[in-house]
């Protein structure tokens, strides 16, 4: 009887402490910055290394380059760059692997759309996607991990 | 009211009498409406949540809403139920729900009819309302809401008897099963109620009471983490929405009942505050009543069947027959 | 003559209390269970089989994904098998930082514990009370590996990400809070008298039968099996600190119950050792080679996770991917008991064991 009152004690002050339910839809989320969210792609930077699409664990990304359009220039530049969000697990692998930080997570993870299509992000809508964009990417691992012998 | 159930049935009366019953009926509806938004509140309170907020201001429209979308769901009846029983489980359970609120009187003037064995009236037309729950649980034709339904049956006779043979002490105080001379019988002051002199009573009441309703910590019939949603879990759109209706119907009932077998009725707990009006300590006290099983519900985990069952029969029907024996002793000394 | 048949009831694998997908189907005779068969298999997703085509970088987001609950734990096992193999160095710091996050996530997933059996017995406050503190634990680690749920935070020789400043702060604050919370959880259900009577004495074993079924954590010491891996075959840091290892007597739900909450109690006691000693600089990062390729030989690593021994067997090739990885998941060794247990209990019953035991499907079906 004695472990029933001070149960019902418990339930009746929290009835005045304060409540801790987010106004999520109405207020934005804040994030940390490190929030692993949808990558931000940056193509003047991309060397075309496929870093990204040989580490992703769930081969997610796929990537074309072209040559570089400047004669003077070497290597290539990229063409095209998909990455397809049904199956992406947001890993940060990719940003992690990169060498030029061409691809770098944000703070956004709103993917919801009607349409599985939609979840095929190309090259503009990354590029586009340039809000909130993580500061710290200082990784203690060797840049370009997964470049060589895999 | 009263004059007017005394009176020889005429077309004209019946019409009237009609015309009370519907009124009735959307006080009542109205109270379910609000007891439900009520509970959420109370329940997100203790819970560290706000409860319902965005459907009207407060979230006041949320169970309005609610309703409306029971409303518009498709009925569906599985193919293998019983047809019959299965559309009359519902009607069942919720006709006797709103048959007991006739005897509760709730100021001196305020009340319809005037039993004199109303309290017997109550504990009769309440258990009816089993064979619609056993019922519902067996014509689903689904395993889970067959045990449920056979867990109601077994439950609500365990708990009907203390609940009946714990106002029995009440009835001895007042020589009469009408529940308006109950109140009568009790005083201006609050330990002038039957609650002091019968505490043990009231206990027992209070816990078989919580049974009957099939709420926490009694609620087995219906228990989600158990048997999916117990009797009704074949049931949709508007049948069920009888069974939630019944339920905070006799939430309705139950608690008025406490507040007039126990709580002093309409009588305020002090002599002095006699300038407020009746009503108004009713409507408080049955609000007090209401909201004790809102917080019991918020806080406390469900008890186990077997665990039920020997608790009514081997703890409160020996009390309750240990309170009519103490009051009878009571009033054999004292009162002769 | 009243004749009686037998009910055969599906529990799962859409039912409320079955934790995901998990399905057991009984035999019912009234409501006393004559015959349980679980039936597993409903979230397997293939980690192990997809595990040989990936290298050991890339396995490291599919154990997150095994037991959701405590993902910490799951990559600190396959990170911990190969460092074994390759004999690799782990910074002290970020060794430090593994085991802080690793008891955070013990503490977080015996909450999750807490709060969801509560919810199977029938009280629905405590769920959101134990979610409302794990809710904290939760930001700790978004602040410190960017995700709220399947964090992908140690790597092979350390950890992805140094503590953000004032990291440790949080979790210093955090130990003296959670203490108090925990006295409300035990004057909101641990003295509570329906609740005792509905968990005393109910799944009862003894440690014969423990350890001929396998069993470990607080499965196997509810029984009074001293065996904690962190106490007896020390991994990480654990030896530096002192703790104990909870004890139950009976065997029953209540000990499970009781050993549970007693180890959010250590743990913040290795937390606070473990804040204090937190060395103030260093590397998170241990001398890798670029490409992680074990030598060619086998190795099984194993360490106390929230709900037991989870353990890693490798076999490598010389590869960058494993031969064959084989996770040894305690969820799903605990659950070979159900069977037995189950028989002669009561529909309620099986709710209260099945909770007690402590499974995530993730887990069980890998």
């Amino acid at each position: 009887m004695k472990g029933l009152l001070k149960g019902l004690g418990v339930t009746f002050k929290a009835m005045t402490s304060k409540k801790i339910t987010y106004a999520y839809p109405d207020v934005p989320l804040q994030m940390p910055d490190r929030f692993r969210g949808i990558q931000h792609f940056d193509p003047d930077k991309c060397i075309v290394c496929n870093a990204c699409a040989r580490v992703c664990p769930t081969e997610c990304i796929t990537l074309t380059g072209k040559p570089n359009p400047d004669p003077d220039k070497k290597g290539k530049v990229i063409d095209t760059y998909d990455i397809n969000f049904e199956i992406c697990i947001l890993c940060d692998l990719c940003t992690e692997v990169c060498p030029t930080e061409a691809i770098v997570m944000t703070n956004n993870f709103e993917l919801a759309t009607y349409s599985r299509d939609d979840l095929y992000k190309d090259r503009d809508w990354l590029n586009g996607n340039n809000s909130l964009i993580r500061q710290d990417n200082i990784s203690m691992l060797p840049k370009g991990g997964a470049k060589k012998d895999v | 009211m009263q004059e007017l159930i005394q009176q020889s049935f005429t077309w004209q009366n019946g019409l009237v009498f009609f015309g009370w019953g519907v009124v009735f009926l959307f006080v009542v509806l109205g109270f379910v409406t609000y007891a439900i938004y009520f509970e959420r509140k109370v329940i997100g309170w203790m819970q560290l949540r706000h409860g319902p907020t965005r459907v009207g201001p407060l979230g006041l429209l949320q169970t309005v809403a609610d309703i409306l979308k029971l409303l518009l769901k498709e009925d569906t009846i599985p193919k293998k139920a019983d047809r019959a029983l299965f559309i009359l489980a519902p009607v069942l359970v919720y006709v006797p729900s709103f048959a007991v609120l006739a005897t509760i009187p709730y100021t001196q003037s305020l009340g319809f009819a005037d039993l004199n064995v109303g309290l017997l009236y109550y504990a009769a037309l309440s258990s009816i309302s089993t064979i619609g729950v056993v019922l519902g649980g067996w014509a689903s034709n689904n395993k889970y809401s067959l045990l449920g339904g056979m867990r109601s049956a077994a439950q609500m006779i365990s708990y009907e008897i203390p609940l009946v043979m714990s106002v029995v002490g009440v009835i001895m105080l007042n020589g009469s099963l009408s529940l308006r001379t109950i109140v009568g019988g009790q005083g201006n002051n609050f330990w002038e109620w039957n609650f002091l002199p019968q505490i043990i009573g009231f206990v027992i009441f209070m816990i078989a009471a919580v049974s009957e309703l099939n709420r926490t910590p009694f609620d087995l019939p219906e228990a989600e983490s158990e048997l999916v949603a117990g009797y009704h879990v074949e049931y949709s759109g508007f049948r069920f929405a009888f069974f939630m209706l019944a339920e905070y119907v006799y939430v309705f009932a139950i608690s008025a009942l406490t507040t007039v077998l126990f709580l002093g009725g309409w009588h305020p707990p002090l002599a002095v505050l006699d300038f407020i009006p009746g009503l108004l300590w009713f409507v408080l006290k049955f609000s007090f009543c209401v909201f004790f099983l809102f917080w019991l519900r918020a806080t406390m985990p469900r008890i186990r069947v077997d665990q039920l069952m020997s608790f009514g029969w081997k703890v409160l029907l020996p009390l309750a027959i240990l309170n009519i024996f103490l009051t009878a002793a009571y009033i054999e000394i004292f009162n002769k | 003559m009243i004749r009686t048949e037998e009910l055969l009831l599906n529990v799962g694998p859409q039912h409320p209390s079955t934790h995901g997908v998990f399905r057991i189907v009984v035999k019912l005779d009234g409501e006393v269970i004559t015959e349980a068969t679980p039936v597993m298999g409903y979230l397997h997703r293939g980690t192990e089989k997809l595990a040989e085509s990936l290298n050991y970088t890339q396995i490291i987001p599919y154990t997150d994904r095994m037991d959701y609950v405590s993902a910490m734990t799951n990559n600190y096992v396959l990170v911990h098998a190969v460092e074994k193999m390759m004999n690799i160095e782990v910074p002290e710091r970020a060794e430090f930082l593994r085991l802080i996050v690793m008891e955070l996530q013990r503490v977080a997933s015996h909450l999750v514990w807490w709060g969801t059996y509560l919810l199977d017995i029938g009280a629905m406050s405590p769920f959101l009370y134990a979610f409302r503190d794990r809710e904290i634990i939760i930001d700790l680690f978004n602040e410190i590996s960017g995700a709220r749920l399947t964090y992908n935070y140690m790597r092979v020789g350390g950890v992805k990400w140094d503590a953000p400043s004032g990291w440790i702060d949080k979790v210093r604050d955090f130990i003296p809070y959670m203490r108090k919370r925990m006295d409300e959880y035990d004057r909101l259900v641990s003295g509570n008298e329906i609740f005792l009577a509905r968990i005393k004495g109910v799944g009862q074993y003894d440690a014969d039968t423990a350890i001929a079924y396998g069993l470990s954590g607080a499965n196997l010491r509810c029984t009074g099996v001293d065996w904690d891996l962190r106490k007896t075959e020390p991994y990480s840091l654990y030896d530096r600190f002192e703790f104990d290892v909870p004890l139950g007597q009976k065997g029953d739900c209540y000990d499970r119950y009781l050993i549970r909450l007693q180890e959010i109690h250590e743990s913040l006691r290795i937390l606070e050792q473990a804040v204090a000693q937190f060395p103030s600089g260093g590397d998170t990062m241990g001398k890798v080679p670029r490409v992680i390729r074990p030598p060619a030989g086998e190795v099984y690593a194993r360490i106390e996770s929230p709900r037991g021994e989870i353990g890693c067997y490798i076999i490598s090739k010389g590869k960058a991917e494993p031969y064959r990885l084989k996770f040894r998941r305690p969820s799903f060794v605990n659950l070979q008991i159900l069977p037995k247990l189950l028989v002669g209990e009561t529909m309620t019953n099986l709710i209260t064991i099945l909770g007690g035991v402590d499974i995530v499907v993730g887990e069980v079906d890998c």
